[in-house]
């Protein structure tokens, strides 16, 4: 297997020398790096990411996905120890029916201690209620906003999350400071997220941007890659890739109830990937120093985009292949894994034969790891969606550069306008006739 | 029984000049009713008068006659009338009593279908149009009824002389939805499917405050056709009634579902969707349209390969265009060269096509002339939508609306006035 | 019944001409000859010379008309006269594009002398238009191929080909087509130059 992607690489490297200027030792490295990244993912390193129920949720997912036990068991071992440390019994009943005792007398579902967490959770619950009424009596603004919020943080801490979004959202009225204003706007988002209310996400990000003082450094960030989420969610690659390249490096590891800076990385670098042109790669992401901090948190991203910008393809896609089944265990991404590959490849076969005035098909086949018929498969789908501007001979197998004659494509625009306007206005000619005829006639006194 | 022999005489001394002619007018107008009462009897009378002197008086004899109950010995001898005072009356004369002339054509018309013999009714009604309308861009009443009457006689092209002509003025809205939907189905059966597009494109789109049932009939066949022509059915242009945007398509779902099928270029899928829905299109009487539709997807998955290949064999064509053999390929490709829907030639030797571009370099004196005749065209027409404009801005009508709607006038809005009126 | 417009176009072999002075005068005497006795119709539709008219159509390559008058044809006519069906069997081949059907259908019928001049001019036509074609169309094309379309023996059809500077490769029995140069007028008449100086004042205007 190893043999034949070199053998298929080669000759890539070769027909793109000019472009790249080969330097072996990279190569080297960079396949050593390839071939790490192909390792199953390291499920503690992973969890140790993150804090709090996003860890949780995050492991959950992976368990459920992986199709792979030894992982799934690790997943939900580590999930089980994290939930034992909050109050959420829900969740724990759940994941030790999922364990099912396959982890040993350890991982069993602990009766006495759920029970007891639950009537812990049911004297709290009284006391913050009938602390809040007492509040709500007298009529202290402050006191009653810090009775919701505690209100928001116990629900949250027991996964009751409708409940937690409520009594966030209560403390929006007795709000005296932008401080409590942008705390509010981010216990909404979190709970929001987990949720998946994506819409909630951009309305309370624009809320706590909008907050008159300016935003510390920190809360920024953190609302640049919630916003990137919101984005994300929508398929909107662009604006997401924008979000998350405009976060500060400040994040660091401040948001770990949401996202690691690691994430950033993936998330931004692959949307860039996909949805930006040359130009803009080059100068919001490659040049960009912010950045450039997250992406060495994650050197297979940044390897693969320098790969991308310097039009070495194969070893670009080599990477993303690599990295794709780490991916589609990603809570947020894995959904759009396939449509921003596909993207990402699209872009990559355009700016590989936008240079060239003819391409053998055999070595562009090559360079992205395909047959020759699949390959004019993929360039038919383009050129018809005039992403490309190009036609194939099928006969020599020649893809060459279409250089549309401008003045014959002028006349044929022009007649083209000319029949549509003198369509048009015929059309409209009548129809204002029939209006005003109508109008008349409305108008005309009614006769009985 | 005095008063008609009266009449006569009047008609034969007062037709001379038009103020002899409209002072008979006041006069016929007068003894309408009176004419009405004796109908049966004033056959006779007509032969003492000369239809292409005496039109307006004859007309008005006629019209009695035909309102009263036409027995069936005498129905050819009156058709026979009708048809020889449509051939010499004087456009002039009839055009004082259009509502006259025009009822005298219906009950033409309707005899004629009722005899089933509408090929006779083509020629005369073609004339009578011609006298009747003003100038070639008003449409009568009596346009729907003539190509009706080549419809049914399947004169299709006798139709073309009138539908070639551009019309503006509209009587009757009724009369341009019937119109415009006749105009579509002999534009189809003649495979002028452009044209076909724009007459019903104007029943479509027309104001509309209630869905009629042309409109519906209209739509189902501007589905099919776009599809054939087009290979997709554009959307609603934002100037369509709401009436139509919100309700046309719950009304044709066989059609709305066809063209989606259409959109993927499947075969296989666009026979089945065709196959569940074939006694809807049977009994909408677009079958034959909607087997067109259906070949009309190989050839348009043969024209999107040519967006594509400079080359391609012949049985990556028949792939692609799913069709059974190479050889059939090859034939539907000659047969698009011989149609110009493609640029291509066929290898045989090596069982390929090459795609060329479009030859036209636009250099001939005939592409010139063309384009040349085109300019022409749309400065006429867009003299003619200024001159409208200003006459619309202004109709008191329209200023009284407009002032209701805007109260506060800028100074620019008085401002723009004088210049334009020192412009023109 | 004046059918003297149509004689002598016949005569004049203004062959284009005939569809068009056919509809017209059908629809007039349509027009004309009601029926004051039921039976003058049937006369008329006797009389009426459905197979030139038909042909006539096919002339001018107007299929759709063609199989419109073919629709409205009595049952009876349509039986009673041989060279009518045989003239429909031509525009049948046409319409479903039987390239070397038509041959046979023009071959396959004895015409009338009063027909036999149109249906030759035509063949003549119909052959060089589909030699256009193939020479439009095809790049290389068997011998055989040639000859299907053409209507021809495979002999008749390289000599043909052959004198349209064709070549032949006898081995393969391919044949080579070769495009004539088209040649085109690019010259302008002044009067454009005053039709310019129209448009541009309109522009400005």
């Amino acid at each position: 297997m190893d043999g034949d992607e070199e053998g298929v690489a080669g000759p890539m490297g070769d027909e793109a020398m000019f472009l790249n200027g080969g330097d072996d030792g990279r190569q080297q490295w960079r396949r050593i790096k390839a071939a790490m990244g192909s390792e199953q993912i390291d499920v503690e390193a992973y969890a140790s990411l993150y804090i709090g129920r996003t860890k949780v949720m995050r492991l959950l997912f992976m368990a459920e996905r992986c199709g792979n036990e030894g992982m799934q068991l690790e997943a939900l071992r580590l999930a089980y120890d994290e939930i034992k440390k909050g109050g959420d019994s829900h969740l724990y009943r759940e994941v030790a029916g999922k364990i099912a005792g396959r982890l040993g007398p350890q991982y069993t579902l602990d009766q006495a201690w759920a029970d007891a967490i639950d009537r812990r959770a049911e004297q709290r619950k009284d006391k913050l209620d009938n602390e809040l009424n007492g509040y709500r009596t007298n009529l202290i603004k402050e006191s009653i906003r810090m009775g919701y919020n505690d209100l928001g943080d116990f629900y949250y801490a027991h996964g009751q999350l409708g409940d937690a979004f409520k009594n966030y959202v209560r403390t929006r009225d007795y709000c005296t400071t932008s401080k409590h204003i942008i705390q509010m706007c981010l216990n909404v988002i979190l709970v929001s997220l987990e949720l998946g209310q994506f819409l909630h996400v951009s309305n309370y990000v624009g809320k706590a941007e909008q907050t008159p003082e300016s935003l510390d450094s920190i809360t920024a960030a953190k609302l640049r890659c919630a916003a990137g989420l919101a984005y994300l969610e929508a398929k909107k690659y662009k604006l997401a890739a924008r979000k998350f390249l405009e976060t500060g490096p400040e994040l660091g590891n401040n948001y770990t109830e949401v996202i690691a800076p690691q994430d950033v990385a993936t998330y931004g670098g692959l949307c860039a990937l996909a949805s930006f042109d040359r130009t803009e790669l080059k100068n919001k992401v490659i040049d960009n120093i912010n950045f450039r901090n997250f992406l060495e948190l994650v050197p297979e991203v940044r390897e693969l985009i320098h790969d991308f910008y310097a039009s070495r393809y194969a070893s670009c896609l080599e990477y993303l292949e690599n990295l794709k089944p780490n991916l589609l265990l990603d809570i947020h991404l894995h959904d759009h894994v396939e449509a921003l590959y596909t993207q990402i490849r699209h872009k990559a076969i355009i700016q590989y034969t936008h240079p060239f005035s003819s391409v053998d098909l055999h070595t562009m086949a090559g360079a992205f790891k395909t047959n020759v018929s699949g390959l004019e498969k993929e360039l038919e789908a383009l050129i018809t969606d005039n992403q490309i501007q190009a036609r194939i001979d099928s006969h020599n197998k020649i893809l060459y550069a279409r250089h549309a004659d401008q003045r014959n494509a002028t006349f044929q625009r022009v007649r083209q306008t000319g029949v549509e306007f003198e369509r048009d206005v015929k059309a409209l000619l009548l129809r204002a006739n029939l209006i005003k005829h109508e109008y008349n006639q409305r108008a005309a006194p009614r006769k009985v | 029984m005095d008063s008609v022999e009266a009449l006569v005489a009047h008609v034969q001394a007062l037709s001379g000049n038009p103020e002899e002619v409209s002072h008979l007018h006041s006069l016929l107008k007068q003894s309408e009713d009176s004419l009405r009462s004796q109908a049966s009897r004033l056959f006779p009378f007509l032969e003492q008068l000369d239809p292409s002197k005496h039109s307006l008086g004859y007309l008005y004899l006629l019209e009695a006659y035909s309102s009263g109950p036409l027995l069936e010995e005498q129905a050819s001898g009156y058709l026979l009338t009708v048809v020889e005072f449509i051939d010499s009356c004087s456009a002039e004369q009839i055009r004082l009593a259009p509502d006259k002339f025009t009822s005298v054509c219906k009950s033409f018309k309707d005899q004629v279908m009722q005899l089933e013999v509408a090929i006779r009714g083509v020629a005369p009604l073609r004339t009578a149009i011609r006298k009747l309308q003003t100038s070639s861009e008003h449409l009568t009443t009596l346009h729907p009824d003539f190509l009706l009457l080549c419809l049914l006689s399947k004169c299709y092209k006798a139709g073309l002389s009138i539908l070639d002509d551009d019309i503006f003025e509209v009587d009757q809205p009724r009369d341009l939805f019937l119109y415009c939907y006749y105009g579509g189905m002999i534009n189809i059966g003649l495979k002028r499917f452009h044209k076909a597009l724009e007459c019903l494109h104007n029943v479509v789109t027309a104001p509309m405050t209630s869905l009629n049932a042309i409109a519906v009939e209209a739509f189902k066949k501007y589905v099919l056709v776009s599809l054939i022509h087009n290979g997709q059915v554009p959307s609603f242009p934002k100037y369509t009634s709401g009436t139509a945007q919100r309700n046309l398509k719950n009304y044709t779902q066989p059609y709305t579902d066809l063209a989606n099928c259409y959109a993927t270029g499947k075969f296989s899928e666009l026979e089945t969707s065709i196959q569940t829905n074939i006694e809807k299109f049977q009994a909408d009487n677009n079958l034959g349209l909607v087997r067109q539709v259906l070949s009309s997807l190989y050839k348009r998955n043969i024209q999107r390969l040519t967006q594509t290949y400079l080359t391609l064999s012949l049985q990556d064509i028949a792939g692609a265009a799913q069709l059974k053999t190479p050889r059939e390929a090859e034939m539907h490709v000659l047969r698009m060269i011989q149609d110009g829907e493609i640029f291509a030639t066929i290898n045989q030797k090596d069982g390929m096509v090459s795609f060329h571009e479009d030859p036209e370099q636009y250099k001939t004196c005939e592409m010139i002339e063309h384009i040349d005749s085109s300019i022409q065209r749309l400065m006429a027409l867009s003299k003619k939508l200024s001159s409208i404009d200003e006459h619309i801005s202004c109709d008191p009508a329209y200023l009284t609306k407009i002032g209701r709607e805007r109260q506060r006038f800028d100074f620019d809005d008085f401002d723009s006035v004088p210049h334009k009126f020192l412009q023109t | 019944m004046d059918l003297s417009q149509l004689q002598s176009a016949l005569a004049s072999k203004s062959y284009e001409k005939i569809a068009d002075i056919c509809d017209e005068v059908m629809l007039q005497v349509e027009a004309h000859h009601f029926p004051k006795v039921a039976s003058r119709g049937i006369v008329f539709q006797e009389e009426w010379p459905y197979a030139i008219h038909l042909l006539g159509h096919i002339y001018v390559n107007d299929l759709n008309s063609a199989r419109f008058l073919w629709k409205s044809i009595p049952q009876g006519i349509k039986e009673s006269r041989p060279e009518l069906v045989a003239a429909w069997k031509i525009g049948q081949c046409l319409w479903n594009r039987d390239y070397a059907g038509v041959y046979g259908a023009i071959r396959g019928f004895e015409w009338s002398p009063e027909v036999i001049g149109l249906v030759t001019t035509f063949l003549e036509n119909y052959t060089k238009k589909m030699f256009q074609l193939l020479t439009s169309a095809y790049s290389t094309i068997t011998v055989a191929d040639v000859a299907h379309f053409m209507g021809m023996s495979e002999d008749d059809a390289t000599n043909y080909a052959l004198q349209q500077g064709w070549t032949l490769d006898s081995s393969s029995q391919m044949l080579t087509v070769s495009k004539p140069k088209i040649t085109t007028e690019q010259k302008l008449d002044p009067s454009k130059l005053q039709r310019l100086t129209e448009f541009v004042f309109h522009l400005e205007h």
